[in-house]
């Protein structure tokens, strides 16, 4: 998994090949299940109702709101978890002690379905929105916490021991060495976790919050409109898309600026 | 501490962040800390906040804050916040999110008597307003067919599960709790809990074979796929209550008046419902202001009459939700008889020692609602029910 994310890919012409053969089977599967009449009811995963309710959505306030709505809470929780888990993924990296120390405890809540925190959450948290941000860190924070991890264990022992030769502090290793090669991986570990965050945030925002993607989904599930349910699905693909792109440039930039330094 | 005070109740907060500390270890606190985080949930907040899941069972409490007659009493209501599970309503209440909502009744029940949370119920919330429903072509047609078949309902401790097994019982047939697709004897009918917004899709890929559980998801299968109704439940328990106003015990000894001008508020906004029902069911929809996601043509339906060939006792001229806020002791008793009966998951050995009537008294705060009634002039608003003795009724229950 960890290579695809790292490498930044390129070349439209297949990007565009792959998104129209998706589109393919999607409309062909769909053709195929959805037209028989027993199914007639679910005919809104076919492709020419969803594209309706597609632009019709485009130009609903509501639908923007709640794109706003989504992405805002992606970001925050995103922004949380890199800043605890990045610095917290390269302790555990860097020291040896640390690391066996907090194995046990990071395996036994990296195996917690998100979601099972959500009493926790309302618990601890006055708002809705904020016990939102906290089931989108929970379930951000232990692959951010690994990836970084891994990016420093897997540094050169040869780059190690010649800053040591020279008299480095540990201070100086992680500043000149384990930051600057951890940080490509930094950067998968966060791509990997925008997807994560979109998984958890349609059952998040089952809690009290009255906009959102995921508030959208639900509310096309109550009344069995799957034609917006689909349009929604699509939306957050495109959005995610469209974040990972963004996040690829990110990392395409600090890899050439190690690369620079070597 | 005041209801509507607007002052911070934070001034404690290192003790809570302490709290928090031993609670949750480093990460989750260093995760907080950015939101604005020092209160705990379960601080008082103010103004008065309103829960509600998105079945017209919330309707009361919707119009009540749509119509101003909160702040018409003077006070403070936020917009009432919508949460998708019965499981949230519950945890969010229990964690101070919500001062009132509704519930269905054997919830508070399930909390007062079980987990020994201090709850009251005010009032009820609305009567009826459920239905059994199937497929228009499975020939089912009465309580006796459902033998042998899958039946789909809400939440274990439900008004629907009881009612469901009311009539399972009165027919002989034998409820159980299998694994769905699990073979079944010819007098057993197997439960099983699913979301609500689950249920018609279930129903429509022959996953279930009837489901029972609020409005409008009956009507939305009616709508959508001709479904049938195959008993309203205000047509098996006449006017039976289905959701309660609940609140918390605390709010109640802090301050009554605030708990008095919240219960005028619903009592008025039930009555007004009655006389009203095209213009509830527009205000609930999305065409309106949008409390529900759901189309006002499905809401006609629910606040509309019920056609009379639907039901098996015209005679008892019931609503299919009717709005009514006196908490009748004889419906909560036989309520909580019934709940001793009722097949649930998990343990329910608190019900067994339970004293009816004690319990009655308990749980249920009437204190208000009598009040708001005659402030009211009496059941003038809610002209269905018995006018002789007006705090009694006897519970007309038929099933077939």
């Amino acid at each position: 998994m960890s290579p695809f994310f790292t490498r930044v890919w390129a070349g439209w012409r297949y990007e565009l090949a792959g998104l129209v053969i998706f589109a393919c089977v999607w409309a062909a599967v769909t053709q195929f299940i959805f037209t028989r009449p027993e199914l007639y009811h679910f005919k809104g995963f076919l492709p020419g109702p969803t594209l309706g309710a597609l632009t019709e959505a485009f130009q609903n306030s509501k639908f923007w709101m709640s794109v706003f709505a989504s992405l805002r809470r992606i970001l925050v929780g995103i922004v949380i978890s890199a800043s605890i888990g990045l610095p917290l993924g390269v302790l555990i990296g860097f020291f040896a002690r640390v690391r066996k120390f907090t194995y046990s405890p990071i395996q036994f809540v990296r195996m917690i379905s998100p979601l099972s925190w959500m009493p926790i959450a309302l618990l601890l948290f006055s708002s809705f929105e904020g016990a939102v941000h906290f089931l989108i860190v929970m379930a951000t924070i232990c692959p951010i916490i690994l990836n970084t991890a891994i990016g420093v264990i897997n540094i050169n022992p040869q780059w190690i021991k010649m800053a040591l030769n020279q008299g480095a502090d540990n201070i100086q290793l992680i500043q000149t060495i384990v930051i600057p090669y951890s940080i490509p991986h930094m950067m998968t570990s966060i791509r990997l976790a925008l997807g994560i965050a979109w998984i958890v945030l349609v059952p998040a925002e089952f809690l009290g919050v009255s906009s959102g993607l995921g508030y959208l989904i639900n509310d096309a599930r109550d009344t069995m409109e799957y034609d917006k349910l689909m349009a929604v699905i699509i939306s957050i693909g495109i959005l995610g898309f469209i974040l990972d792109k963004g996040f690829q440039k990110v990392q395409h930039r600090f890899r050439r600026s190690w690369s620079d330094k070597v | 501490m005041g209801f509507n005070d607007v002052t911070s109740t934070c001034s404690d907060s290192i003790s809570r962040r302490n709290f928090l500390k031993t609670a949750m270890g480093t990460a989750g606190v260093a995760a907080c800390a950015p939101m604005g985080f020092p209160c705990l949930a379960a601080a008082k907040k103010r103004p008065l906040k309103l829960g509600y899941l998105p079945i017209t069972d919330a309707t009361p409490l919707l119009v009540a804050y749509s119509l101003g007659y909160f702040s018409h009493e003077g006070l403070e209501v936020e917009r009432p916040v919508m949460v998708r599970s019965w499981n949230i309503l519950t945890e969010s209440f229990l964690t101070g999110k919500f001062d009132l909502v509704h519930m269905l009744f054997p919830i508070p029940v399930w909390m007062r008597f079980k987990q020994n949370i201090p709850v009251k119920v005010l009032a009820w919330d609305h009567t009826n307003g459920s239905a059994v429903t199937v497929r228009a072509n499975s020939g089912i047609d009465r309580f006796a067919d459902l033998a042998g078949k899958q039946v789909g309902v809400p939440s274990w401790y439900s008004m629907h599960n009881l009612v469901m097994q009311l009539g399972l019982q009165a027919q002989g047939l034998e409820p159980v709790i299998r694994p769905p697709g699990s073979t079944l004897g010819s007098n057993e009918v197997n439960l099983f809990v699913l979301p609500p917004p689950d249920m018609p899709q279930a129903l429509l890929g022959n996953k279930i074979d009837a489901f029972i559980v609020a409005d409008p998801f009956n009507a939305l299968a009616q709508e959508k796929f001709s479904a049938k109704v195959m008993r309203y439940s205000g047509d098996i328990w006449k006017n039976h209550p289905c959701c309660v106003i609940v609140t918390h015990e605390h709010l109640i000894q802090e301050n009554q008046i605030i708990i008095q001008k919240a219960v005028n508020a619903i009592v008025r906004a039930q009555a007004w419902c009655l006389q009203n029902p095209k213009e509830t069911a527009h205000l609930l929809s999305r065409e309106g202001d949008g409390f529900l996601p759901v189309n006002e043509s499905v809401l006609n339906r629910v606040f509309g009459a019920i056609p009379e060939t639907e039901l098996v006792h015209p005679q008892w001229h019931v609503e299919r939700i009717g709005f009514q806020p006196f908490p009748f002791p004889s419906a909560t008793r036989f309520i909580l008889e019934q709940m001793k009966k009722t097949k649930v998951e998990g343990n329910t050995d608190f019900l067994m020692h339970l004293d009816t009537s004690a319990a009655v008294a308990q749980l249920v705060d009437d204190r208000f609602v009598r009040k708001a009634l005659d402030d009211m002039g009496g059941f003038k608003g809610f002209c269905r029910c018995d006018m002789e003795d007006i705090f009694t009724r006897e519970e007309t229950i038929e099933i077939n």
